[in-house]
């Protein structure tokens, strides 16, 4: 049996690497809402990002977190451009599949020319405070992971905020949940949609910088990510913003208890587990039903 | 000079054969237009064509007398052509206010909006009565309401209505159809697309009965309920007993 203080501690972790979680997935699944698009580079992005926070620490000396004034905008960009020239002229019955099929080859172009830059070899940032941490009743919690969190965490009530209160927000809601309709008030939906996608990856850049701060990076890295990632989005409802960000911090939990006793190679078969159970009992995902496109 | 009219137009699908095929048909103001028709003739593709959804391949599409052909929903909307789907077309996880509000997408000046808003409240009690509450949990007379109210928003000249009574239950359709009436009553026209077609004559000023893409015949509404060929072909059977 674990001690109190190492239960604690994981209990922490899987929290905050929860959080981390929550904010791809909410990109994930945003594009599934957007236009039924299964995003497959979504983590190679991701680690693109990562990649982008450490060259700019070592090459250039400056903060990762000051990385992504550059990144987010230009993910921004990307996710609209990604829209409007690559998934707008795929067709619409076979728009899911296909989907599948455009982004793995992009996740693919990514990782070599990652590996083509950069090299194979593993990277991490040296960080001042990459060290530091905090006891917490026993526990001890690495600021970087805080930081990580505290990110993470910012990122998705602005994306709450966009959503909510924007103008722009009310009309990705709308066209996520009836397009023609959408269209029939005067919402220009591929614009919106391209402006949709553009969010989607914006969080990709912000999540890559958390990530860098205190993980070991190389080309493959994304592959790791984007099955849990996957498997977060259907638990929580193919679809659902807050859906995805419940799934994720409950599998974020186990994931981290059950490292204690399995290692993390096996604790990470958690979220196939999740994935397999939800599609044998509750397909549409156990945050969803409802709540589905819901934000 | 009719608010809509369209002209000669001939539309359809990718490169499948055309579904209108030289159509014609006018919607004069304050008054309501009833389209009826057998599956397949065409009813919804009209009304597509008219709101900007769809291209036409041919013809004129005009709007106070100005032919506005090819113009896409939002250019519609600001000729004052409002459109309102088959089914349900409420945002369901919106609420019903955001669902009005959002009637008003195109609007910029806010004073318009607010009284707008007090507009279809008033018209539609069941509007106010649920503003706070998410539109997909309401009945479907009710999300009909809120789908009218939000075609009203940007005051249009002319709202298009396709089959409003379906899948609703009695009561819920003699609401809407008493509702259609209040809109033409408020100064809107209605050009209104129904497989309910005796209801729908005999809630409408003119009716024309669609087939094979064309209008085969126009007049009075009265009338065509009362054309014994035409119940016979297209209103199932006898014509409507007199009222007392």
């Amino acid at each position: 049996m674990p001690s109190g203080a190492l239960l604690f501690q994981s209990v922490i972790l899987g929290l905050l690497l929860g959080g981390l979680y929550a904010l791809l997935a909410a990109g994930l699944t945003l594009y599934f809402g957007i236009m039924r698009v299964v995003m497959i580079a979504h983590s190679a992005f991701l680690i693109l990002a990562a990649y982008l926070a450490w060259w700019s620490h070592t090459e250039l000396g400056i903060d990762p977190l000051l990385s992504m004034l550059v990144t987010v905008p230009l993910f921004f960009g990307c996710g609209v451009l990604l829209q409007r020239l690559l998934l707008a002229r795929l067709r619409a019955v076979t728009l899911t599949m296909m989907s599948v099929l455009l982004t793995f080859a992009i996740a693919v172009v990514i990782e070599g020319l990652l590996g083509y830059v950069f090299s194979g070899t593993q990277r991490r940032i040296q960080l001042g405070y990459g060290s530091a941490s905090l006891e917490l009743f026993g526990g001890r919690i690495a600021v970087v992971k805080l930081i990580a969190f505290g990110l993470a965490g910012v990122a998705l009530a602005a994306l709450y905020l966009v959503m909510k209160k924007t103008t722009f927000g009310w009309a990705l809601r709308a066209t996520i949940q009836h397009r023609d309709a959408a269209k029939l008030v005067g919402i220009d939906t591929d614009r919106v949609a391209g402006f949709g996608f553009g969010l989607g990856l914006a969080t990709a850049a912000i999540g890559g910088t958390a990530l860098s701060l205190d993980t070991t990076i190389y080309p493959s890295l994304h592959w790791h990510w984007i099955g849990p990632l996957m498997a977060i989005i259907v638990v929580g409802g193919l679809g659902s913003v807050p859906g995805a960000a419940a799934a994720a911090m409950v599998l974020g939990l186990a994931q981290s208890l059950l490292q204690i006793e399995l290692g993390t190679t096996w604790a990470q078969t958690v979220f196939y587990l999740a994935l397999f159970l939800t599609l044998a009992i509750r397909p549409q995902g156990f945050f969803g039903g409802r709540l589905a496109q819901r934000f | 000079m009719p608010e809509l009219e369209l002209v000669d137009v001939q539309a359809g699908y990718g490169r499948a054969a055309p579904v209108l095929r030289g159509l014609s048909v006018a919607v004069p103001a304050g008054t309501i237009v009833c389209l009826v028709g057998p599956n397949g003739a065409g009813k919804s593709t009209v009304l597509k064509v008219a709101s900007g959804l769809l291209a036409p391949r041919a013809g004129k599409i005009l709007v106070g007398g100005v032919d506005v052909a090819g113009q896409g929903p939002q250019r519609m909307l600001a000729n004052g052509v409002a459109h309102v789907l088959q089914g349900h077309s409420v945002f369901p996880e919106m609420t019903v206010a955001e669902n009005v509000l959002l009637g008003a997408y195109t609007l910029k000046d806010k004073a318009v909006v607010g009284d707008r808003t007090e507009f279809v409240k008033s018209l539609f009690p069941v509007v106010a009565d649920r503003w706070t509450s998410l539109a997909g949990l309401l009945s479907g007379g009710q999300q009909k309401q809120v789908e009218f109210a939000r075609s009203l928003m940007v005051d249009p000249k002319v709202v298009l209505l396709d089959e409003p009574s379906m899948g609703l239950d009695p009561k819920a359709t003699t609401t809407v159809f008493e509702q259609v009436v209040r809109m033409r009553d408020a100064g809107t026209a209605v050009l209104l697309v129904e497989q309910n077609a005796r209801r729908a004559l005999e809630t409408a000023d003119l009716g024309c009965v669609l087939d094979l893409g064309r209008v085969h015949i126009s007049g009075p509404a009265a009338q065509l309920v009362a054309d014994p060929q035409l119940a016979e072909l297209y209103l199932g059977g006898r014509p409507a007993e007199p009222r007392p």
